[in-house]
């Protein structure tokens, strides 16, 4: 295996290059997975039938706290990422920690806000309304909660290996799913909350 | 510690923040649905530029171009089922 010092740790292989390339390949399907989720959203976003609307139930703090979180979280994981480029592994980890920590408080609210929803009377077979909202919110809500696995696997790895091309290669990808995520989550926040609530 | 805070990447931060807090006052002042539509979709995708470029660097290395054709190819089958779907779904087609 030839190893280009030239590059960051992360694109320093051959196969690293086309792990990353890889990736963004498959978050091209995903944007096309959540496009599909979007639109048939906005299909049946005013089919309410006896169940509440949107601007209903819809609370404004909640969702600001989890786009909050979420962004600060998309931002830390990119210092943790800058950290590794810089070969500093214990400020890269820290950084990747609270970054999940974040991510663990965001899942925290969205639960919190599906359980008042359902005591509000906005469950899954409600409405096409309310069945588009959760199937679409948990796609997002699922995705996190495998990146809150991954990212731990990510951590106990490098913790153990230390910083390899093949450890740093890992953690660039996952860094890229987490990016991915939060970009999702400002489509969802401008075009499900936002939209809704106005 | 200064140098794990990177000035490009805290800005992109501030700049994904004011963003949100532009994307809000569409919620708190009274504003015609076009205005506020206009105001969510600059918003919307101009953040998720942000995070594309500064974040994911999607611009740093020798894949770039694959990188970006990947995407916008992505972009525009996106748009096309979304903007496809609410053309057949709801707006309708009046001859």
């Amino acid at each position: 295996m030839e190893i280009d010092h030239s590059q960051p740790l992360e694109y320093s292989t051959e196969q690293n290059r086309l792990n990353i390339l890889g990736f963004w390949i498959f978050l091209g399907a995903e944007i096309m997975l959540f496009a599909t989720l979007f639109a048939s959203y906005f299909t049946l976003v005013d089919r309410t039938g006896n169940g509440p609307t949107g601007a209903e139930i819809f609370e404004i703090t909640p969702v600001l706290a989890e786009t909050f979180l979420l962004l600060t979280s998309s931002f830390v994981i990119g210092l943790g990422i800058h950290a590794m480029r810089l070969g500093n592994k214990k400020a890269m980890l820290t950084f990747f920690v609270i970054t999940l920590l974040l991510g663990l408080g965001f899942l925290g609210f969205e639960i919190t806000e599906f359980i008042t929803y359902y005591h509000e009377g906005a469950t899954l077979q409600t409405s096409a309304f309310t069945s588009m909202l959760f199937t679409t919110l948990g796609t997002h809500g699922a995705h996190v909660t495998l990146g809150l696995f991954w990212g731990f696997f990510i951590i106990l790895q490098v913790k153990k290996r230390g910083l390899t091309p093949e450890t740093a290669n890992k953690s660039f990808i996952f860094s890229l799913y987490w990016h991915f995520l939060d970009i999702v989550w400002i489509f969802i926040f401008t075009f499900i909350y936002m939209k809704g609530m106005t | 510690m200064k140098e794990l805070f990177p000035a490009k990447q805290v800005w992109g931060f501030v700049f994904s923040l004011i963003l949100t807090f532009v994307a809000l006052l569409v919620y708190f002042f009274n504003m015609s649905k076009a205005t506020g539509m206009t105001i969510f979709i600059l918003t919307a995708f101009i953040q998720a530029a942000v995070q594309l470029v500064v974040f994911m660097h999607a611009r740093e290395t020798d894949d770039s171009k694959s990188i970006f054709m990947t995407l916008y190819c992505a972009i525009f089958l996106a748009l096309i089922t979304v903007f496809g779907t609410i053309l057949c779904m709801v707006w309708g087609w009046s001859y």
